[in-house]
């Protein structure tokens, strides 16, 4: 922390963390308890210990398959839309043209609109200009959907930068694609990261496109969860849940290790731009 | 092509942008226009189309619809205030902090979203239900008779999607926060501005971007938001999203739906565009 | 950067672009989870063992592939499709299924009357239906509900779990209740006004089979109408929650095989045959088995443990109620409007 930070401050600060530490993990809790309960429906506190869910999911292969069709399409989905979006994030805020300003609330539309009406518009077009739905088609509504999100967190990112740098490099004749791989890109990092992090999840968790765009054979591992609980409801969809959190914390610790989580701890990139 | 240009080159941003709105334009506003189109058509009773606002004079001649959009509005900027309230600290400490302190309040805010919506949200109805754990709490501190419950209220649609939402508020912070150059903030101690000072006349004004972009985005989400409400609220406390997703798949009205979608978003974009321009203006 | 970049995506594309295609194949829709598991098990492996063909599943509710097969209507891209809600009239009224005969589909033939209603009408014929009865907590409540109108017994107040009519059995369930006080399908006031008492008392809505099954199972709500196949999946997972069958009857919910017009012929032979397959007798007995659902032939024979959970022989059958899907079709868009201002009082 800054150097003479008052204890009121510290206190006011523990104090918030452990409100937002109970508040994000107890429906996680919940979720967590159950995948280890031997009652067949989601209960808390949770009845003895088992794990007899985990087993089941291992042992049913469409979870799997599942599982690995949307990872899939969430790291294409992310590569693209960060790729886009960072360029158009770019151009909203680094430059200045008219039309501008409504164009960065024209990106923001697809967030508003629920995406049921996008999903059977996609579904329409896509009827009646191309051969129906496909995986293609669900990745290129995914990168719709996610665009605002990386085009918000990469602008709301450089907006607060100031130029000099990029002054700078330009009159040290950097040209235009060492300016941007040197200075504006490491600039963008934390807002390229949010970003990309935001549009991996949002493909990953998504149904409501999914069931409109996807093809034949195509499941996605939320269109098997919403379609998974109308029959059933034990508890082994907890247990997928409480795999993806491990996965998560096991991936983010690894990358902390071994390459020093660049995104989350090292602010040289964007504290002294 | 030019080895170099200054910035602000005509070329380059519309370079940068022309991918972006490929997508925008023909995978997002084509395919909706396609929905929308269908929302200015009556059939009549022989069958003949014809131009008209009937599904809109719907909308607005019942109380019902006008109330479904006042709850909708009112219940997401509550759910905006929150997250703000409760994420902007958390931002800052992500920021400030040291770099284990970053790291874990970074996993315990992510963790939350690679667990789907739905799941997510059984967990909050057994807390919420009767009986549940958060429940008890609250009956135990004198909140509630009897029958109290959390499901089913508005309430608890704050503090539900509150939960889901708060990870994208507090990310979105973290990166402007991150950005804020730490010698501003250290020149304003060095000159005796007290901590607190420091935060709301430096740190805050200077991650306004940041505040904009991320309650922008809480509200944007939270207004179209159709799982968690439908879920917590149930059908007694309906928001606009939902009655449009019954109308798209139950009553299978597509035109209605698309019509309901339109208000919604010319609704929002009435309130976020003063919003960001008032934002620019305080922020120059 | 830019040809690795471009490297890199090529390589991701062909790792999730679909398999190749077979020869011959259809495309057929399931309801998904734990259903197609059994779907799978019971129809689509044994069908394409025994023509070897590929089968390929779309998997969505009802009301998901009813809005696929209507954006898709010049373009088809399956070839049968499985509703659960009635859909069935209201797509073969809008001339997006294909119909069927008795020639083409000779398991038709042995079908109860009641599964094959709307054949002439160009709906699919039913396979399974669930029964819309009465579900109740049979630790909390000693004597056993006999008749629709007990829901609204005095013991039971605030302890009733209604289901929103968007859910069809929610709908169905209305229906009987409306029926039971003098409504009919053209008017359904007297069962919104009986509804609208047990709102008063405090008595819970939900929407989804998921919620109802988490309310009856945690003990929040003793009784409420619903449908035998989630009482049985209730009981399996250890609840004490048993289905009953009111005097006054339980509403048939049907689930019904359609082919769908417009895909090549080639396909629709097979389709056929696939319809079929899903009407042999020994198929709907193994739903039965599965999931409860009450076979549609007299020639399915059940075991007396599977028996005893379902709507079993030719007698029982034909006390189901059956309301006309299509009449429904036309009328549920109003109805819905009419609860959903009644929900919100």
């Amino acid at each position: 922390m800054v150097a003479g930070t008052p204890t009121l401050a510290k206190a006011i600060a523990a104090a918030l963390v452990a409100v937002t530490i109970v508040y994000m993990l107890a429906p996680l809790l919940v979720v967590i308890g159950a995948s280890f309960s031997t009652s067949s429906y989601l209960v808390f506190p949770p009845e003895g210990f088992s794990l007899k869910w985990y087993q089941k999911v291992l042992d049913t292969p469409s979870y799997l398959r599942a599982g690995w069709l949307s990872l899939r399409i969430a790291v294409l989905v992310t590569l693209i839309t960060v790729t886009i979006g960072t360029a158009a994030a770019i151009a909203l805020t680094r430059f200045r043209f008219p039309g501008r300003e409504p164009l960065q609330a024209l990106f923001l539309s697809p967030l508003i609109l629920p995406a049921i009406i996008f999903g059977i518009g996609m579904l329409v077009l896509f009827s009646r200009y191309a051969d129906g739905p496909s995986l293609m088609a669900l990745v290129a509504g995914h990168v719709v959907i996610t665009l605002p999100y990386v085009v918000r967190t990469v602008s709301a990112v450089l907006v607060g930068m100031d130029k000099a740098t990029e002054e700078a490099a330009r009159v040290m004749g950097a040209n235009r694609w060492q300016r941007y791989w040197y200075v504006v890109l490491p600039q963008a990092l934390p807002g390229i990261g949010a970003g990309a992090f935001f549009a991996f999840n949002i493909s990953f968790d998504d149904a409501v496109v999914a069931i409109f765009l996807r093809g034949p054979d195509t499941e996605t591992l939320p269109i098997l969860i919403y379609t998974q609980i109308e029959f059933s409801s034990d508890p082994s969809v907890a247990a997928v849940s409480t795999l993806m959190i491990l996965i998560t914390v096991g991936m983010i610790v690894a990358v902390e290790r071994f390459l020093g989580l660049k995104l989350l701890t090292d602010r040289r990139a964007a504290g002294r731009g | 092509m030019r080895r170099d240009g200054p910035i602000g080159g005509a070329s380059e941003p519309a370079l940068l942008l022309t991918p972006g709105l490929f997508f925008l334009i023909v995978l997002f506003f084509l395919p909706v226009g396609l929905l929308v189109a269908e929302s200015f058509v009556t059939v009549t009773e022989e069958g003949e189309r014809t131009l008209s606002l009937a599904h809109y004079v719907r909308f607005f001649a019942d109380d019902y619809y006008l109330g479904v959009m006042w709850r909708t509005f009112r219940l997401s900027l509550i759910i905006t205030l929150v997250t703000l309230v409760l994420g902007y600290p958390i931002a800052y400490i992500m920021a400030r902090g040291a770099a284990w302190v970053a790291l874990w309040l970074g996993i315990l805010v992510i963790m939350p979203l690679m667990v789907s919506v739905v799941i997510r949200t059984f967990g909050w109805m057994v807390l919420m239900g009767r009986g549940g754990l958060l429940v008890d709490v609250a009956q135990w501190l004198g909140i509630g008779g009897r029958r109290f419950q959390l499901m089913r209220t508005e309430a608890g649609i704050v503090i539900a999607l509150g939960q889901v939402l708060l990870p994208f508020m507090t990310l979105t912070l973290y990166g402007v926060i991150a950005g804020v150059d730490r010698r501003l903030e250290e020149a304003s101690r060095t000159m005796g501005a007290g901590f607190f000072a420091t935060l709301w006349r430096v740190t805050v004004p200077l991650s306004l971007p940041g505040i904009v972009s991320g309650s922008l985005l809480v509200f944007a989400l939270s207004i179209s938001s159709f799982i968690t409400p439908a879920l917590v609220g149930g059908v007694r406390l309906p928001m606009l999203a939902s009655s449009i997703y019954q109308q798209a798949l139950t009553t299978m009205d597509w035109p209605f739906a698309a019509a309901q979608a339109m208000i919604l978003l010319v609704a929002v974009l009435l309130v976020i565009v003063p919003y960001t321009m008032l934002a620019k203006t305080r922020h120059a | 950067m830019k040809s690795t970049l471009r490297l890199a995506f090529a390589g991701v594309l062909a790792a999730i672009l679909p398999h190749s295609l077979s020869a011959q194949e259809l495309v057929v829709s399931s309801f998904g989870g734990a259903w197609t598991d059994n779907h799978r098990e019971l129809v689509i492996a044994p069908f394409e063992k025994e023509y070897g063909v590929t089968v390929r599943l779309v998997t969505g509710y009802s009301a998901d592939i009813m809005a696929q097969l209507q954006a898709q209507k010049d373009n088809p891209q399956m070839d049968v499709v499985h509703f659960s809600g009635g859909q069935e009239a209201v797509a073969a009224a809008e001339g997006l299924l294909a119909p069927i005969t008795e020639a083409e589909v000779p398991n038709l033939a042995k079908l109860y009357p009641i599964a094959k209603e709307g054949i002439a009408k160009g709906e699919g014929p039913a396979f399974s239906a669930a029964a819309i009865g009465i579900l109740y907590n049979s630790d909390e409540i000693d004597t056993p509900p006999t008749s629709w109108k007990d829901l609204w017994d005095e013991a039971y107040e605030g302890n009733v779990l209604l289901t929103d009519i968007s859910n069809s059995y929610g709908l169905l369930g209305m229906l009987m209740i409306n029926k039971v006080y003098g409504g009919s399908l053209d008017d359904i006031q007297p069962g919104l006004d009986k509804i609208a008492e047990l709102l008063d008392d405090g008595d819970e809505v939900v929407r989804s089979s998921t919620e109802v099954r988490q309310l009856f199972a945690q003990g929040d709500v003793l009784i409420g109408p619903y449908a035998n196949d989630h009482a049985y999946r209730l009981k399996a997972d250890g609840a004490p929650i048993v289905f009953v069958t009111p005097e006054e009857g339980a509403a048939a919910s049907f689930l019904t095989v359609n082919l769908v017009k417009g895909r090549p012929e080639a396909n629709k032979d097979l389709a056929l045959k696939f319809i079929d397959y899903s009407l042999r007798p020994e198929v709907m007995a193994g739903w039965a088995e599965a999931a409860r659902y009450s076979p549609m032939s007299p020639d399915s024979k059940l075991p007396e443990d599977v028996a005893a959970d379902v709507v079993y022989g030719e007698e029982q059958i034909s006390k189901l109620v059956a309301f006309d899907a299509a009449k429904i079709g036309q009328e549920k868009s109003a109805w819905i409007d009419a609860w959903n201002k009644l929900l919100a009082q």
